[in-house]
């Protein structure tokens, strides 16, 4: 249905590190060993911590953990509020000189971002990498609510009901794609729905 | 522009001596109405009457940005002034007119910041006046350092103090040495912006401080206005017009197309704003220049100058203008 990219979509580049910090906080919510293996092995200078959100009681079995390299910082928890609430105090420490590194699904990411956001990083001090699930958050136009998760073209939304069209347009504000009603003027006529963020 | 370089009329209302170098002027509008609403950090381009010429050059408002009955100005004398500081310190009277630009913000604050560090050296002071006042009025988190050689230097320690009580840290260059980033910089919470305005070698310091410590060059602000400079005199070519110049010792490029009646858009007039930014076709001498304007790879192109303050060091220039 649309066939051009949308310039609201974020692109994320390949993850390297931002050499000309000082302080490296890194906020990882998804697992890639050999991407944890290829930064954790040439770190950069100074202080480096990472916030390991993880669901899996195994997480000392992670990349994020085996590759971590001597003297950093692992803070972990299950609960992404929690995860957010050590990025902030991490913020909250750190000074004018700090780089964040944000890795994860998109949903993580841009909630992460509102994070930064407050303690007035700037687009250069802050570097994001998608890894993990493509269902996406979908903010709905009508309702102003965020569905998360959404894996279909077409998905109900959590606030209203009314089925939504997942469109490529992305608000690094809202943190989510919008979606509007594809049945507003022919009620329960809808595309065929298909699984296409997986 | 050249078409609002002398937009406003002003009458200078009162001169006062500061430091034996440094006066301040306080402008009232040379007409019944009120000087225009300007933003913290803004300059005005006055335009002064010297040896049967117009001799232009910019000045910080110091004042508070919400007065419109008057704006103040401070002037340095400068050492190898071609006129203008010197016309300000030894012509200048209260009751005469002066022409001036409307005000143009090339230093301005950055609203979103979470704090802001304000440094001035010596008549850098200026801008950061008027850029405190505005912080104090908001309610924001700042703080200023000020750096003068001596305390009869601190012209404006009074001034600020007044301003903001707590937040001024002076340091007398001559008791304490150089201000030092290192520490400054490295201390500042995330979300910072600094604001400089000083002596080249001061800026110079606090940007290669910055870059060190890893900040982001937009949290980086810095304001100079480059005097002219004079040198070696050069021939102009001009491609469209097919007209052709010389350019004297002592007059710059600018002022040179000005003389010669070429509408040329200018701005600050000291190499910072990038208003007056010329395409250079061909060189047959070395491009000098002196702008803070043009980037390093501008720069090493030979395709752009800066004609406020840039200069050709003998020989033909050829501009696409």
């Amino acid at each position: 249905m649309l066939t051009t990219r949308m310039k609201s979509q974020p692109q994320y580049p390949p993850l390297e590190w931002d050499r000309k910090g000082r302080q490296h906080i890194v906020f990882v919510s998804a697992e890639d060993p050999a991407l944890a293996r290829h930064l954790f092995e040439d770190p950069p200078e100074g202080d480096l911590t990472v916030i390991h959100l993880s669901e899996d009681a195994e997480a000392n079995a992670s990349g994020w953990q085996v590759s971590l390299p001597p003297g950093s910082k692992r803070r972990v928890t299950r609960r992404l509020d929690s995860a957010l609430q050590k990025l902030h105090e991490s913020l909250d420490q750190a000074s004018m000189g700090a780089r964040l590194y944000l890795v994860g699904n998109e949903d993580i990411i841009w909630q992460a971002s509102k994070v930064a956001d407050r303690f007035g990083m700037g687009a250069d001090a802050v570097r994001r990498h998608r890894l993990g699930t493509l269902a996406r958050p979908v903010y709905c136009v009508h309702c102003r609510t965020t569905t998360r998760g959404v894996r279909t073209n077409v998905a109900d939304c959590s606030g209203c009901g009314r089925a939504l069209f997942v469109r490529d347009h992305f608000s690094r504000h809202l943190g989510a794609y919008m979606g509007f009603q594809i049945d507003a003027e022919k009620p329960g006529e809808l595309p065929t729905i298909e699984e296409v963020y997986r | 522009m050249t078409t609002n370089a002398t937009a406003l009329s002003a009458v200078i209302y009162k001169v006062s001596e500061l430091a034996p170098d440094v006066r301040e002027f306080t402008l009232i509008p040379g007409n019944d109405e009120l000087f225009p609403l300007y933003s913290a950090g803004s300059h005005v381009v006055l335009s002064l009457p010297i040896g049967g010429r117009i001799h232009r050059n910019a000045y910080s408002l110091l004042g508070d940005p919400a007065r419109r009955d008057h704006w103040r100005i401070a002037v340095r004398r400068q050492q190898s002034s071609r006129g203008g500081s010197a016309w300000l310190h030894d012509e200048a009277r209260a009751g005469m007119y002066i022409d001036l630009s409307p005000p143009v913000n090339l230093f301005s604050l950055v609203r979103t910041a979470r704090h802001h560090v304000l440094v001035a050296g010596g008549i850098g002071i200026t801008p950061i006046l008027s850029q405190a006042r505005e912080l104090a009025r908001l309610g924001a988190s700042f703080e200023v350092h000020y750096a003068f050689r001596g305390p009869a230097n601190a012209v404006f320690l009074h001034d600020l103090k007044a301003i903001a009580p707590d937040r001024v840290h002076p340091h007398d260059s001559d008791r304490d040495g150089q201000l030092e980033f290192g520490p400054l910089l490295a201390r500042q919470a995330l979300g910072t912006h600094l604001y400089i305005c000083g002596p080249q070698g001061m800026v110079d310091a606090c940007m290669q401080a910055g870059a060190r410590l890893g900040w982001p060059s937009k949290h980086l602000h810095s304001e100079q206005f480059i005097a002219p400079a004079g040198g070696e005199p050069f021939e102009v070519e001009l491609k469209r017009s097919g007209k052709r110049f010389t350019v004297p010792r002592d007059l710059s490029l600018l002022e040179t197309l000005e003389l010669n009646q070429v509408d040329t858009p200018s701005l600050c007039r000291g190499g910072a704003c990038g208003q007056c930014e010329l395409e250079v076709l061909d060189a047959t001498g070395a491009l000098v220049h002196h702008d803070v304007y043009l980037s390093a790879e501008e720069r090493a192109s030979g395709r752009k100058i800066m004609p406020c303050v840039s200069r050709l060091d003998g020989g033909c220039l050829v501009l696409n203008h």
